[in-house]
């Protein structure tokens, strides 16, 4: 066997993958978060309203978190920030540890509550963000950088969290269409064995 | 039981995540060159999606921005309008001004950048976050000789410098960053000292590091409002490239320090085109405004 075909068998055996279309589900996560980012670089480095852009990476993390669970969440944030810091003129690895830690945590809060329903998204959204964003303009400030904590800090954080909100009516459907989730699904009832009996039956 | 497992795996690979983020920050701080490499080569490999992706979207994105700014260029529009009458007014004065200017040129022996390589550069976008407003791109990279610590200037002055370099791209650090320190001169009173700019206002930039309040208390050693401020033979830039001119002069550390305000010469923002001056930047240790000021001021 080689090392190429044994990965995937040390991967699953360790249970850091789960299931046939583990690949395909990373695919699906990179083709959207690739979607997010390249509108985020281009279309919203423009459009920006009283000029704050929205921040898609932070929502892909925070529906990761959402959608995904603190632990497969948290690791999906972390590579959606890493991949912002290549683009921001911040150091490598302040938006990775931000997203991670906040999508951990959203994810763990809303573990049993969370049940995907439009308002909640919104909400949950909303708070995420205004979360990453506050815990990477203080990380930042904490290792040195100049000028994230300041006036228009709650400004920033205020719309682009409301900013986000909005966008998660597109960005929720495409990130749980990557997951392989489906709304009526919560991840409670996710969570429940397969063979469980079903109530009312 | 497997609850509490599950749950000490998440805190683990938490952790495991925590503990990569701290490893990239402390290289990226420490300038790990296979780092910056990496990042360099995942912008040059995305770089065609994103250009592509930007022609697509960008007249979009100026439909939104014509949109919202209408009544914004309305107002614009009838300002220079205002100024173009008052500029025809004033020629002569401005005339005799550009006169003076030029004899203190002469006198100071100022030569903005000649003998410097210069490349003429677009501005591709700005900055994607919301927490860069001074960083900008440009379609000039490590193909055309750019290099990280080159200025950048317009016909106005100092721009900012060279950050970042890609292959056909580079981002540039406008002088309106208060995190950009530079040395800079001024010209009224020859005096030598370090500056950067203000946080929330792209227009000025304040000398904050190594003038020293006249002892004798006299008025007339203060830099005259008005005068102009260029970089400085001692900084990593190209001497003498302008930078502002002296909007206030204020005592500071209980009256035995300068605090000079600074109008900025060129606007950065907005900007279409800058000018890059391939001119390979100093070698020099990192400053600051809270680092000592260099003895050598005269």
């Amino acid at each position: 066997m080689t090392a190429l075909q044994s990965l995937p068998t040390v991967l699953r055996s360790r249970r850091l993958l789960a299931g046939s279309n583990v690949t395909l589900t990373v695919l699906r996560l990179i083709v959207v978060y690739m979607l997010a980012l390249l509108f985020q670089l281009t279309f919203f480095s423009e459009v920006r309203v009283a000029g704050v852009a929205p921040e898609l990476p932070a929502l892909v993390a925070v529906l990761a978190g959402l959608f995904a669970g603190p632990r497969h969440g948290s690791l999906i944030a972390f590579c959606a920030g890493l991949m912002w810091d290549v683009y921001l003129s911040t150091p490598l690895g302040l938006s990775a540890a931000s997203f991670a830690v906040v999508a951990y945590t959203l994810g763990g809060i809303t573990e049993d509550l969370f049940h995907d329903t439009r308002i909640q998204t919104l909400v949950l959204v909303f708070a995420g963000t205004a979360a990453m964003v506050t815990a990477y303009a203080l990380l930042g400030e904490v290792v040195g950088q100049r000028g994230l904590v300041d006036d228009r800090l709650l400004r920033v954080v205020l719309m682009a969290s409301a900013f986000n909100a909005v966008l998660s009516l597109v960005v929720a459907p495409a990130v749980r269409w990557a997951l392989g989730s489906t709304p009526a699904r919560s991840r409670s009832r996710r969570r429940e064995p397969p063979d469980a009996p079903r109530k009312g039956r | 039981m497997a609850v509490a497992q599950r749950s000490g795996r998440s805190r683990y690979r938490l952790l495991l995540l925590i503990l990569t983020a701290a490893t990239l920050l402390t290289l990226d701080f420490r300038g790990f060159g296979p780092l910056e490499t990496a990042q360099s080569r995942v912008r040059d490999a995305l770089e065609p999606v994103v250009s592509a992706v930007d022609v697509v979207l960008g007249p979009v994105a100026e439909v939104w921005t014509v949109m919202f700014s209408y009544n914004d260029l309305q107002e614009e529009n009838a300002r220079l309008r205002d100024e173009v009458d008052r500029l025809g007014s004033a020629d002569i004065r401005s005339a005799a001004q550009q006169d003076a200017f030029d004899r203190l040129l002469d006198a100071t022996g100022v030569t903005y950048v000649e003998g410097v390589e210069r490349l003429t550069a677009t501005v591709l976008r700005d900055s994607p976050g919301n927490f860069d407003d001074d960083v900008m791109s440009i379609d000039a990279g490590r193909r055309d000789g750019v290099a990280p610590g080159m200025a950048v200037v317009t016909s106005a002055g100092f721009v900012g410098r060279v950050e970042t370099v890609d292959a056909v791209s580079s981002t540039v650090t406008a002088v309106s960053d208060p995190g950009l320190v530079i040395g800079v001169r001024l010209l009224d009173t020859g005096d030598v000292g370090l500056g950067h700019g203000m946080a929330g206002d792209p227009t000025r930039f304040v000398v904050d590091a190594g003038l020293r309040w006249p002892e004798t208390g006299d008025p007339s050693e203060l830099p005259a409002i008005g005068s102009p401020v260029v970089t400085a033979a001692g900084s990593r830039y190209p001497a003498d490239i302008p930078v502002g001119r002296v909007a206030s002069v204020e005592p500071a550390e209980a009256g035995l320090a300068q605090l000079v305000t600074v109008e900025l010469a060129a606007d950065v923002q907005d900007l279409g085109y800058v000018t890059v001056l391939l001119q390979t930047p100093a070698d020099e240790a990192p400053v600051g405004p809270d680092s000592p000021f260099p003895q050598e001021s005269p």
